[in-house]
Protein backbone atom coordinates (compact mmCIF):
# COMPACT_ATOMS: atom_id res chain seq x y z
CA UNK A 1 0.00 0.00 0.00
CA UNK A 2 1.49 3.57 -0.99
CA UNK A 3 -1.10 5.21 0.18
CA UNK A 4 0.24 7.44 3.09
CA UNK A 5 -3.66 8.19 4.18
CA UNK A 6 -6.46 6.78 3.23
CA UNK A 7 -9.93 7.87 4.27
CA UNK A 8 -13.00 6.02 2.94
CA UNK A 9 -16.29 7.42 3.82
CA UNK A 10 -15.36 9.08 7.10
CA UNK A 11 -17.75 11.44 9.12
CA UNK A 12 -17.25 13.52 11.93
CA UNK A 13 -20.60 14.58 13.93
CA UNK A 14 -20.94 16.67 16.40
CA UNK A 15 -24.18 16.06 17.53
CA UNK A 16 -26.05 16.35 14.57
CA UNK A 17 -23.82 19.10 12.57
CA UNK A 18 -21.76 17.04 10.48
CA UNK A 19 -18.25 18.99 10.97
CA UNK A 20 -16.97 15.80 8.08
CA UNK A 21 -19.38 14.21 5.71
CA UNK A 22 -18.67 10.96 4.23
CA UNK A 23 -15.41 12.08 2.62
CA UNK A 24 -12.82 9.99 0.77
CA UNK A 25 -9.52 10.17 -0.66
CA UNK A 26 -5.96 9.02 -0.36
CA UNK A 27 -2.55 11.27 -0.12
CA UNK A 28 0.32 9.04 -1.78
CA UNK A 29 3.86 9.03 -0.50
CA UNK A 30 6.23 11.67 -1.70
CA UNK A 31 3.51 14.37 -2.41
CA UNK A 32 2.68 17.95 -1.22
CA UNK A 33 -1.55 18.04 -0.78
CA UNK A 34 -3.18 21.46 0.65
CA UNK A 35 -6.50 21.31 2.21
CA UNK A 36 -8.26 24.58 1.37
CA UNK A 37 -11.82 25.33 2.82
CA UNK A 38 -13.19 28.22 4.51
CA UNK A 39 -13.35 29.21 8.45
CA UNK A 40 -16.05 26.58 9.97
CA UNK A 41 -15.57 23.85 6.46
CA UNK A 42 -13.99 20.92 8.67
CA UNK A 43 -10.92 21.36 8.18
CA UNK A 44 -9.44 21.43 11.08
CA UNK A 45 -11.18 18.36 12.45
CA UNK A 46 -10.46 16.29 9.59
CA UNK A 47 -6.64 16.99 10.06
CA UNK A 48 -7.20 16.12 13.86
CA UNK A 49 -9.11 12.81 12.75
CA UNK A 50 -6.13 11.86 10.59
CA UNK A 51 -3.63 12.42 13.66
CA UNK A 52 -5.78 10.68 15.82
CA UNK A 53 -6.57 13.69 18.20
CA UNK A 54 -10.54 12.85 17.44
CA UNK A 55 -12.66 9.52 16.95
CA UNK A 56 -14.36 9.24 13.48
CA UNK A 57 -16.94 7.30 11.59
CA UNK A 58 -15.50 5.16 8.83
CA UNK A 59 -12.56 3.89 7.66
CA UNK A 60 -9.56 6.04 7.84
CA UNK A 61 -5.80 4.42 7.69
CA UNK A 62 -2.56 6.72 8.01
CA UNK A 63 0.59 4.74 7.35
CA UNK A 64 -1.41 1.93 7.82
CA UNK A 65 -2.18 2.31 11.57
CA UNK A 66 -5.57 3.29 12.81
CA UNK A 67 -4.96 6.59 13.72
CA UNK A 68 -6.73 7.29 17.05
CA UNK A 69 -6.24 3.90 18.47
CA UNK A 70 -2.18 3.58 17.73
CA UNK A 71 -1.74 7.26 18.13
CA UNK A 72 1.79 6.73 20.12
CA UNK A 73 3.49 4.72 17.43
CA UNK A 74 1.52 7.01 14.91
CA UNK A 75 3.54 10.15 16.23
CA UNK A 76 6.59 8.06 15.65
CA UNK A 77 6.14 9.02 12.03
CA UNK A 78 4.24 12.23 12.15
CA UNK A 79 4.77 15.38 13.10
CA UNK A 80 2.58 18.29 13.10
CA UNK A 81 2.85 22.33 13.49
CA UNK A 82 -0.32 23.84 14.22
CA UNK A 83 -1.26 27.19 14.84
CA UNK A 84 -3.26 25.69 17.87
CA UNK A 85 -0.40 23.34 18.86
CA UNK A 86 1.88 25.93 20.29
CA UNK A 87 5.01 25.03 22.04
CA UNK A 88 5.12 25.65 25.77
CA UNK A 89 6.05 28.97 26.74
CA UNK A 90 7.97 27.88 29.68
CA UNK A 91 10.62 25.76 28.74
CA UNK A 92 13.84 26.28 27.54
CA UNK A 93 14.92 25.46 24.16
CA UNK A 94 17.67 23.33 25.09
CA UNK A 95 15.06 21.41 27.66
CA UNK A 96 12.86 20.69 25.01
CA UNK A 97 15.30 19.33 22.57
CA UNK A 98 16.84 16.92 25.52
CA UNK A 99 12.84 15.92 26.18
CA UNK A 100 12.40 14.95 22.68
CA UNK A 101 15.57 13.43 22.19
CA UNK A 102 14.71 11.02 24.91
CA UNK A 103 11.01 10.14 24.34
CA UNK A 104 11.26 10.27 19.91
CA UNK A 105 13.09 7.32 18.76
CA UNK A 106 13.89 9.03 15.56
CA UNK A 107 14.73 12.71 16.39
CA UNK A 108 18.31 13.63 15.74
CA UNK A 109 19.29 16.30 17.80
CA UNK A 110 22.44 16.97 16.02
CA UNK A 111 20.44 18.01 13.12
CA UNK A 112 18.18 20.26 15.00
CA UNK A 113 21.49 21.30 16.18
CA UNK A 114 23.14 22.30 13.02
CA UNK A 115 19.46 24.05 11.74
CA UNK A 116 19.11 25.89 14.93
CA UNK A 117 22.89 27.27 14.37
CA UNK A 118 21.49 28.62 11.33
CA UNK A 119 19.15 30.68 13.17
CA UNK A 120 19.15 33.44 15.95
CA UNK A 121 17.63 31.51 18.60
CA UNK A 122 20.06 30.62 21.86
CA UNK A 123 19.68 26.99 23.52
CA UNK A 124 19.39 29.13 26.83
CA UNK A 125 16.41 30.58 25.58
CA UNK A 126 12.97 30.40 26.75
CA UNK A 127 10.45 29.62 24.59
CA UNK A 128 8.35 33.12 25.98
CA UNK A 129 11.17 35.48 24.76
CA UNK A 130 11.21 34.28 21.06
CA UNK A 131 9.39 36.25 18.65
CA UNK A 132 6.55 34.26 17.27
CA UNK A 133 8.83 34.02 13.75
CA UNK A 134 11.14 32.35 15.83
CA UNK A 135 9.00 29.85 17.74
CA UNK A 136 7.81 28.64 14.20
CA UNK A 137 11.39 28.24 13.19
CA UNK A 138 12.37 26.31 16.47
CA UNK A 139 8.88 23.83 15.43
CA UNK A 140 10.23 23.52 11.84
CA UNK A 141 13.42 22.86 13.09
CA UNK A 142 12.73 20.08 15.25
CA UNK A 143 10.08 18.73 13.03
CA UNK A 144 12.83 19.01 10.33
CA UNK A 145 15.18 16.81 12.84
CA UNK A 146 12.95 14.36 13.07
CA UNK A 147 12.83 11.33 10.46
CA UNK A 148 8.81 11.46 10.23
CA UNK A 149 6.96 10.31 7.22
CA UNK A 150 3.71 12.79 6.87
CA UNK A 151 4.27 16.06 8.13
CA UNK A 152 0.61 17.88 9.07
CA UNK A 153 1.05 21.73 8.84
CA UNK A 154 -2.22 23.40 10.14
CA UNK A 155 -2.10 27.41 9.50
CA UNK A 156 1.63 27.25 10.37
CA UNK A 157 2.79 30.58 9.36
CA UNK A 158 -0.30 32.56 10.59
CA UNK A 159 0.60 35.97 12.21
CA UNK A 160 3.88 35.78 10.63
CA UNK A 161 5.34 38.52 8.94
CA UNK A 162 6.38 37.79 5.11
CA UNK A 163 10.19 37.27 5.54
CA UNK A 164 9.43 34.85 7.91
CA UNK A 165 6.76 33.10 5.74
CA UNK A 166 8.90 32.99 2.57
CA UNK A 167 11.50 31.38 4.99
CA UNK A 168 9.20 29.01 6.13
CA UNK A 169 8.55 27.54 2.80
CA UNK A 170 11.73 27.91 1.65
CA UNK A 171 13.36 25.68 4.78
CA UNK A 172 10.26 23.24 4.22
CA UNK A 173 11.19 22.28 0.48
CA UNK A 174 15.21 22.64 1.25
CA UNK A 175 15.97 20.91 4.49
CA UNK A 176 13.14 18.79 4.79
CA UNK A 177 11.10 17.67 1.70
CA UNK A 178 12.15 14.41 -0.07
CA UNK A 179 10.23 12.07 -1.94
CA UNK A 180 9.78 9.66 0.82
CA UNK A 181 8.25 12.63 2.91
CA UNK A 182 4.77 13.78 2.65
CA UNK A 183 3.45 16.95 3.57
CA UNK A 184 -0.34 18.16 4.21
CA UNK A 185 -1.20 21.42 4.42
CA UNK A 186 -3.91 23.95 5.59
CA UNK A 187 -3.29 27.69 4.88
CA UNK A 188 -6.01 30.75 4.41
CA UNK A 189 -2.47 32.04 2.30
CA UNK A 190 -3.33 30.08 -0.80
CA UNK A 191 -1.05 31.70 -2.84
CA UNK A 192 1.43 31.66 -0.77
CA UNK A 193 1.85 27.50 -1.11
CA UNK A 194 0.37 27.50 -4.70
CA UNK A 195 3.81 26.36 -6.02
CA UNK A 196 5.05 24.25 -4.44
CA UNK A 197 1.76 21.89 -3.87
CA UNK A 198 1.36 18.87 -6.06
CA UNK A 199 -1.98 17.83 -4.60
CA UNK A 200 -5.09 19.70 -3.99
CA UNK A 201 -8.39 19.56 -1.59
CA UNK A 202 -11.38 21.73 -1.36
CA UNK A 203 -13.42 21.01 1.35
CA UNK A 204 -16.71 23.20 2.05
CA UNK A 205 -19.40 21.89 4.84
CA UNK A 206 -17.20 18.97 5.25
CA UNK A 207 -17.81 17.58 1.92
CA UNK A 208 -14.99 17.25 -0.69
CA UNK A 209 -15.73 19.35 -3.41
CA UNK A 210 -12.45 19.16 -5.55
CA UNK A 211 -9.65 16.23 -5.16
CA UNK A 212 -7.06 16.55 -7.32
CA UNK A 213 -3.14 16.74 -8.90
CA UNK A 214 -2.46 20.46 -9.80
CA UNK A 215 -1.01 18.85 -12.87
CA UNK A 216 -4.53 18.06 -13.92
CA UNK A 217 -6.01 21.74 -13.01
CA UNK A 218 -5.38 23.09 -16.86
CA UNK A 219 -6.89 20.51 -18.14
CA UNK A 220 -9.79 20.03 -15.86
CA UNK A 221 -10.75 24.01 -15.24
CA UNK A 222 -10.50 27.02 -17.80
CA UNK A 223 -10.96 30.63 -17.18
CA UNK A 224 -12.07 32.93 -19.73
CA UNK A 225 -12.38 36.56 -19.68
CA UNK A 226 -15.12 38.07 -21.93
CA UNK A 227 -16.73 41.30 -22.83
CA UNK A 228 -20.32 41.33 -21.96
CA UNK A 229 -21.46 39.85 -25.19
CA UNK A 230 -19.00 37.45 -25.16
CA UNK A 231 -20.06 36.08 -22.05
CA UNK A 232 -23.26 35.46 -23.37
CA UNK A 233 -22.31 33.06 -25.58
CA UNK A 234 -20.04 31.60 -22.88
CA UNK A 235 -23.02 31.07 -20.76
CA UNK A 236 -24.04 28.53 -22.89
CA UNK A 237 -21.54 26.47 -21.94
CA UNK A 238 -22.46 26.43 -18.52
CA UNK A 239 -19.46 27.91 -16.71
CA UNK A 240 -19.51 26.73 -12.75
CA UNK A 241 -19.26 30.53 -12.13
CA UNK A 242 -18.91 33.35 -13.02
CA UNK A 243 -17.70 37.18 -11.66
CA UNK A 244 -17.29 40.59 -12.50
CA UNK A 245 -13.42 42.12 -13.19
CA UNK A 246 -12.68 45.08 -13.97
CA UNK A 247 -16.10 45.59 -16.08
CA UNK A 248 -15.47 42.08 -17.80
CA UNK A 249 -17.22 38.60 -17.03
CA UNK A 250 -14.68 36.04 -15.84
CA UNK A 251 -16.40 32.62 -16.28
CA UNK A 252 -14.77 29.47 -14.74
CA UNK A 253 -15.46 26.21 -16.50
CA UNK A 254 -15.42 22.96 -15.31
CA UNK A 255 -14.51 19.77 -18.07
CA UNK A 256 -14.96 21.85 -20.99
CA UNK A 257 -12.36 21.94 -23.81
CA UNK A 258 -10.22 24.65 -24.34
CA UNK A 259 -10.68 24.59 -27.97
CA UNK A 260 -14.32 25.04 -27.85
CA UNK A 261 -13.92 28.15 -25.71
CA UNK A 262 -11.55 30.02 -28.53
CA UNK A 263 -13.16 33.60 -29.41
CA UNK A 264 -14.77 34.40 -26.26
CA UNK A 265 -12.00 36.16 -24.81
CA UNK A 266 -8.75 36.04 -22.78
CA UNK A 267 -8.21 32.45 -21.67
CA UNK A 268 -6.13 31.34 -19.08
CA UNK A 269 -5.68 28.78 -15.86
CA UNK A 270 -7.56 30.15 -13.26
CA UNK A 271 -5.50 30.44 -9.86
CA UNK A 272 -6.26 28.17 -6.64
CA UNK A 273 -7.87 31.31 -4.90
CA UNK A 274 -9.96 31.68 -7.98
CA UNK A 275 -10.93 28.32 -8.32
CA UNK A 276 -11.97 27.81 -4.86
CA UNK A 277 -14.07 30.82 -4.43
CA UNK A 278 -15.78 28.81 -7.87
CA UNK A 279 -16.31 25.71 -6.54
CA UNK A 280 -17.40 26.84 -3.14
CA UNK A 281 -19.53 29.56 -4.10
CA UNK A 282 -20.71 27.88 -7.05
CA UNK A 283 -22.27 25.23 -5.36
CA UNK A 284 -24.13 27.22 -3.59
CA UNK A 285 -25.22 29.24 -6.59
CA UNK B 1 8.96 2.52 29.02
CA UNK B 2 11.45 3.98 32.11
CA UNK B 3 12.97 6.10 29.66
CA UNK B 4 9.89 7.49 29.01
CA UNK B 5 9.14 7.81 32.39
CA UNK B 6 12.08 9.68 33.35
CA UNK B 7 11.92 12.17 30.08
CA UNK B 8 8.59 13.11 31.22
CA UNK B 9 9.32 13.35 34.77
CA UNK B 10 12.15 15.57 34.52
CA UNK B 11 10.00 17.84 32.01
CA UNK B 12 7.42 17.95 35.32
CA UNK B 13 10.38 19.04 37.49
CA UNK B 14 11.26 21.84 34.45
CA UNK B 15 7.93 23.37 34.14
CA UNK B 16 6.92 23.34 37.92
CA UNK B 17 10.13 24.73 40.13
CA UNK B 18 8.26 25.16 42.93
CA UNK B 19 8.70 21.43 43.63
CA UNK B 20 12.53 21.95 44.66
CA UNK B 21 12.28 26.09 45.41
CA UNK B 22 9.58 26.02 47.80
CA UNK B 23 11.37 23.38 50.13
CA UNK B 24 14.71 25.19 49.98
CA UNK B 25 13.23 28.71 51.03
CA UNK B 26 12.01 26.86 53.82
CA UNK B 27 15.69 25.16 54.31
CA UNK B 28 16.54 28.52 54.30
CA UNK B 29 14.70 30.13 56.30
CA UNK B 30 14.92 27.25 58.95
CA UNK B 31 18.74 27.93 58.78
CA UNK B 32 18.46 31.63 58.87
CA UNK B 33 15.86 31.32 62.29
CA UNK B 34 18.36 28.95 63.70
CA UNK B 35 21.12 31.45 63.84
CA UNK B 36 19.14 34.21 64.73
CA UNK B 37 17.57 32.53 67.43
CA UNK B 38 20.91 31.04 68.94
CA UNK B 39 21.67 35.41 68.87
CA UNK B 40 19.04 35.77 70.79
CA UNK B 41 19.37 33.55 73.15
CA UNK B 42 22.51 34.69 73.51
CA UNK B 43 21.83 37.57 75.25
CA UNK B 44 21.13 35.65 78.42
CA UNK B 45 24.76 35.35 78.91
CA UNK B 46 24.73 33.23 82.50
CA UNK B 47 21.56 31.35 81.98
CA UNK B 48 22.88 30.32 78.86
CA UNK B 49 25.88 28.42 80.11
CA UNK B 50 23.94 26.70 82.99
CA UNK B 51 21.70 25.48 80.00
CA UNK B 52 24.50 23.94 78.27
CA UNK B 53 25.88 22.66 81.35
CA UNK B 54 23.20 20.60 82.58
CA UNK B 55 22.82 19.57 78.87
CA UNK B 56 26.12 17.89 79.07
CA UNK B 57 25.13 16.57 82.34
CA UNK B 58 21.97 14.72 81.38
CA UNK B 59 22.26 11.04 80.07
CA UNK B 60 22.28 10.54 76.31
CA UNK B 61 19.03 9.46 76.00
CA UNK B 62 17.31 12.74 77.02
CA UNK B 63 19.75 14.63 74.82
CA UNK B 64 18.85 12.58 71.69
CA UNK B 65 14.92 13.38 73.08
CA UNK B 66 15.41 16.89 72.74
CA UNK B 67 17.36 16.76 69.30
CA UNK B 68 14.79 14.19 68.04
CA UNK B 69 11.73 17.05 69.04
CA UNK B 70 13.88 19.05 66.93
CA UNK B 71 14.46 17.23 64.09
CA UNK B 72 10.75 16.11 63.68
CA UNK B 73 9.67 19.83 64.27
CA UNK B 74 11.63 21.35 60.84
CA UNK B 75 10.40 18.02 59.43
CA UNK B 76 6.84 18.97 60.28
CA UNK B 77 7.21 22.57 58.35
CA UNK B 78 8.24 20.75 55.21
CA UNK B 79 5.81 18.28 55.48
CA UNK B 80 2.89 20.92 55.96
CA UNK B 81 4.51 22.54 52.41
CA UNK B 82 4.96 19.76 50.79
CA UNK B 83 1.25 18.80 51.09
CA UNK B 84 0.13 22.13 49.30
CA UNK B 85 2.67 21.93 47.01
CA UNK B 86 1.02 18.60 45.97
CA UNK B 87 -2.55 20.17 45.91
CA UNK B 88 -0.98 23.01 43.57
CA UNK B 89 0.84 20.97 41.71
CA UNK B 90 -1.58 17.98 40.99
CA UNK B 91 -4.34 20.57 40.16
CA UNK B 92 -2.39 22.35 37.88
CA UNK B 93 -0.64 19.46 36.02
CA UNK B 94 -3.24 18.64 33.70
CA UNK B 95 -4.89 22.31 33.27
CA UNK B 96 -1.79 24.34 32.85
CA UNK B 97 -0.97 22.43 29.61
CA UNK B 98 -4.67 23.08 28.39
CA UNK B 99 -4.70 27.06 29.25
CA UNK B 100 -0.99 28.03 27.15
CA UNK B 101 -2.47 25.64 24.38
CA UNK B 102 1.35 23.35 24.82
CA UNK B 103 -1.36 20.07 25.26
CA UNK B 104 -1.27 19.58 21.12
CA UNK B 105 2.02 19.73 21.07
CA UNK B 106 2.69 17.23 23.90
CA UNK B 107 0.13 15.07 22.06
CA UNK B 108 2.08 15.28 19.11
CA UNK B 109 4.92 13.13 20.63
CA UNK B 110 4.88 9.69 20.59
CA UNK B 111 4.04 9.25 24.27
CA UNK B 112 0.46 8.11 25.47
CA UNK B 113 -2.00 9.88 27.20
CA UNK B 114 -1.43 6.90 30.01
CA UNK B 115 1.92 7.81 30.37
CA UNK B 116 1.68 11.07 30.88
CA UNK B 117 -0.45 11.42 33.45
CA UNK B 118 1.15 8.22 35.18
CA UNK B 119 3.92 10.40 35.04
CA UNK B 120 2.14 13.23 37.07
CA UNK B 121 0.76 11.12 39.21
CA UNK B 122 4.19 9.65 39.79
CA UNK B 123 5.58 13.20 40.11
CA UNK B 124 2.82 13.71 43.42
CA UNK B 125 3.41 10.48 45.03
CA UNK B 126 6.98 9.86 44.51
CA UNK B 127 8.94 12.37 43.42
CA UNK B 128 7.96 15.30 45.56
CA UNK B 129 8.58 13.22 48.55
CA UNK B 130 11.65 12.54 48.22
CA UNK B 131 12.51 15.66 46.67
CA UNK B 132 11.32 16.95 49.35
CA UNK B 133 12.69 14.48 52.04
CA UNK B 134 16.65 15.55 50.37
CA UNK B 135 16.08 19.25 51.38
CA UNK B 136 15.32 18.00 55.07
CA UNK B 137 18.27 16.20 55.22
CA UNK B 138 20.25 18.83 54.60
CA UNK B 139 18.63 21.43 56.05
CA UNK B 140 18.94 18.84 59.19
CA UNK B 141 22.94 18.61 58.85
CA UNK B 142 23.01 22.43 58.42
CA UNK B 143 20.78 23.51 61.36
CA UNK B 144 23.25 20.41 63.31
CA UNK B 145 26.37 22.61 62.02
CA UNK B 146 25.13 25.90 63.00
CA UNK B 147 24.72 24.43 66.36
CA UNK B 148 27.45 22.92 66.50
CA UNK B 149 29.45 26.07 66.18
CA UNK B 150 27.25 27.73 68.55
CA UNK B 151 27.97 25.52 71.18
CA UNK B 152 31.71 25.64 70.33
CA UNK B 153 31.79 29.31 71.02
CA UNK B 154 30.02 29.08 73.90
CA UNK B 155 32.79 26.47 75.04
CA UNK B 156 30.76 23.57 75.02
CA UNK B 157 31.98 20.14 73.56
CA UNK B 158 29.77 20.19 70.16
CA UNK B 159 30.93 16.93 68.90
CA UNK B 160 29.64 15.15 72.40
CA UNK B 161 26.27 17.39 72.79
CA UNK B 162 25.38 17.16 69.28
CA UNK B 163 26.48 14.73 67.11
CA UNK B 164 26.97 11.92 69.24
CA UNK B 165 23.48 12.79 70.55
CA UNK B 166 21.53 13.50 67.29
CA UNK B 167 19.60 10.23 66.20
CA UNK B 168 19.91 11.19 62.61
CA UNK B 169 20.03 8.02 61.15
CA UNK B 170 16.58 6.79 62.76
CA UNK B 171 15.04 10.32 62.11
CA UNK B 172 15.68 10.29 58.70
CA UNK B 173 14.44 6.51 57.80
CA UNK B 174 11.12 7.41 60.06
CA UNK B 175 11.21 10.89 57.98
CA UNK B 176 11.73 9.25 54.20
CA UNK B 177 8.93 6.49 56.04
CA UNK B 178 6.45 9.23 56.28
CA UNK B 179 7.10 11.03 53.49
CA UNK B 180 6.45 8.33 51.68
CA UNK B 181 3.59 6.86 53.45
CA UNK B 182 1.56 10.47 53.28
CA UNK B 183 1.26 10.89 49.70
CA UNK B 184 -0.05 6.75 49.62
CA UNK B 185 -2.64 7.33 51.93
CA UNK B 186 -4.24 10.61 50.63
CA UNK B 187 -3.57 9.42 47.17
CA UNK B 188 -7.70 9.56 46.79
CA UNK B 189 -7.33 13.64 47.05
CA UNK B 190 -4.63 13.41 44.49
CA UNK B 191 -6.30 11.61 41.70
CA UNK B 192 -9.22 13.74 42.42
CA UNK B 193 -7.66 16.15 41.77
CA UNK B 194 -5.73 15.10 38.60
CA UNK B 195 -9.03 14.43 37.55
CA UNK B 196 -10.23 17.93 38.06
CA UNK B 197 -7.17 19.53 36.60
CA UNK B 198 -7.72 17.02 33.58
CA UNK B 199 -11.39 18.28 33.34
CA UNK B 200 -11.98 21.88 34.38
CA UNK B 201 -12.48 24.82 32.01
CA UNK B 202 -11.64 27.07 35.14
CA UNK B 203 -10.26 27.53 38.75
CA UNK B 204 -9.39 23.93 39.56
CA UNK B 205 -9.30 24.53 42.79
CA UNK B 206 -12.46 25.90 43.30
CA UNK B 207 -14.35 22.75 41.46
CA UNK B 208 -12.14 20.64 43.42
CA UNK B 209 -12.74 21.68 46.80
CA UNK B 210 -16.63 22.53 46.37
CA UNK B 211 -17.72 19.03 46.37
CA UNK B 212 -15.90 18.17 49.38
CA UNK B 213 -17.36 20.92 51.19
CA UNK B 214 -21.03 20.85 49.47
CA UNK B 215 -21.15 16.99 49.30
CA UNK B 216 -21.29 16.40 52.95
CA UNK B 217 -23.90 19.23 53.33
CA UNK B 218 -25.80 17.39 50.55
CA UNK B 219 -25.85 14.25 52.26
CA UNK B 220 -26.69 15.41 55.90
CA UNK B 221 -29.87 17.53 54.58
CA UNK B 222 -31.08 14.82 52.59
CA UNK B 223 -29.87 11.27 53.98
CA UNK B 224 -29.20 13.04 57.51
CA UNK B 225 -25.79 10.85 57.50
CA UNK B 226 -22.44 12.16 57.52
CA UNK B 227 -20.42 8.95 55.54
CA UNK B 228 -19.23 10.97 53.27
CA UNK B 229 -17.62 14.03 55.48
CA UNK B 230 -16.26 11.12 57.78
CA UNK B 231 -14.56 9.02 55.17
CA UNK B 232 -12.87 12.28 54.11
CA UNK B 233 -12.50 13.62 58.20
CA UNK B 234 -10.68 10.10 58.73
CA UNK B 235 -8.54 10.14 55.63
CA UNK B 236 -7.08 13.65 56.50
CA UNK B 237 -6.85 13.06 60.21
CA UNK B 238 -4.85 10.15 60.88
CA UNK B 239 -2.72 7.74 59.17
CA UNK B 240 -2.65 4.32 59.82
CA UNK B 241 1.15 4.61 60.00
CA UNK B 242 2.04 4.76 64.26
CA UNK B 243 0.41 1.80 65.19
CA UNK B 244 -2.61 1.05 66.95
CA UNK B 245 -6.32 1.80 65.07
CA UNK B 246 -6.45 4.91 62.79
CA UNK B 247 -8.37 7.40 64.61
CA UNK B 248 -7.70 10.57 66.19
CA UNK B 249 -8.21 9.38 69.81
CA UNK B 250 -4.55 8.00 69.24
CA UNK B 251 -3.23 10.27 72.09
CA UNK B 252 -5.96 9.06 74.52
CA UNK B 253 -4.74 5.94 74.49
CA UNK B 254 -2.75 4.66 77.49
CA UNK B 255 -0.38 2.30 75.46
CA UNK B 256 0.27 4.85 72.71
CA UNK B 257 1.77 7.60 75.30
CA UNK B 258 3.75 5.33 77.05
CA UNK B 259 5.21 3.79 74.01
CA UNK B 260 6.03 7.32 72.74
CA UNK B 261 7.83 8.36 76.11
CA UNK B 262 9.73 5.35 76.14
CA UNK B 263 10.91 6.12 72.39
CA UNK B 264 11.10 9.59 72.48
CA UNK B 265 14.75 9.55 71.11
CA UNK B 266 14.20 6.98 67.95
CA UNK B 267 11.41 8.00 65.50
CA UNK B 268 11.66 5.02 63.82
CA UNK B 269 10.13 2.68 66.67
CA UNK B 270 6.71 4.35 66.98
CA UNK B 271 6.30 4.13 62.99
CA UNK B 272 4.35 0.51 62.53
CA UNK B 273 5.01 -0.14 58.42
CA UNK B 274 3.37 -3.35 58.10
CA UNK B 275 0.17 -1.86 59.85
CA UNK B 276 0.15 0.66 57.41
CA UNK B 277 0.56 -1.90 54.47
CA UNK B 278 -1.55 -4.19 55.70
CA UNK B 279 -4.41 -1.62 56.31
CA UNK B 280 -7.61 -1.84 54.25
CA UNK B 281 -8.04 1.80 54.19
CA UNK B 282 -4.61 2.46 52.18
CA UNK B 283 -5.51 -0.18 49.80
CA UNK B 284 -9.14 1.49 49.17
CA UNK B 285 -7.46 4.36 48.94
CA UNK B 286 -5.65 3.44 46.40
CA UNK B 287 -7.79 1.76 44.53
CA UNK B 288 -10.26 5.33 44.59
CA UNK B 289 -6.77 6.92 43.43
CA UNK B 290 -6.74 4.44 40.54
CA UNK B 291 -9.86 5.08 39.16
CA UNK B 292 -9.69 8.60 39.41
CA UNK B 293 -6.51 8.73 37.09
CA UNK B 294 -8.17 6.27 35.02
CA UNK B 295 -10.99 8.89 34.42
CA UNK B 296 -8.35 11.99 34.04
CA UNK B 297 -6.19 9.44 31.12
CA UNK B 298 -9.88 9.19 29.45
CA UNK B 299 -10.51 12.89 30.04
CA UNK B 300 -7.57 13.86 28.27
CA UNK B 301 -7.70 11.77 25.38
CA UNK B 302 -11.12 12.52 24.66
CA UNK B 303 -10.82 16.30 25.29
CA UNK B 304 -10.36 16.87 21.59
CA UNK B 305 -13.94 15.71 20.54
CA UNK B 306 -15.65 18.67 21.60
Amino acid sequence: MSSVVSARNVSKLFGNVRAVDNVSFDIEKGRITGLIGPNGAGKTTLLKAVLGLTDCQGSLTVLGLDPFRQRKELMQNICFIADVAVLPRWIRVSQLLEFIERIHPRFSRKRANELLGRTKIMPSARVKELSKGMVTQLHLSIVTAIDARLLVLDEPTLGLDIIFRKEFYGNLLGDYFDEDRTILITTHQVEEIENLLTDIMFINDGQLVLDASMDELPDRYVEVMASAEQADRARQLNPIFERDVFGKKVLTFEGIGREQLQGLGEIRTPDIADLFVAKVKGATA
Amino acid sequence: MINTQIALVRRELWEHRSIIVTPIVIGVIVAMMSVTGQVAVSAMDHAVDIALLGASNVGEHERAIALNVLLISISSLFVLAMWVLTVFYTLDALYAERKDKSILFWRSMPVTDAETVISKLLTAIVVIPIVSFAIIAVTHLVVLVISSVWVGIRGANAWHLVWQSAPLADNWLATLTFVLALPLWLSPFIGWFLLVSAYTRRSPLLIAFLPIIILPMLERSLLGTSAFAEAIFVRTGAIPLFGGRAGSDFFEKEENLRRLAQSGDSALSIIDLGGFLLSPGLWLGLLVCGLFTAAAVYVRRYRGES
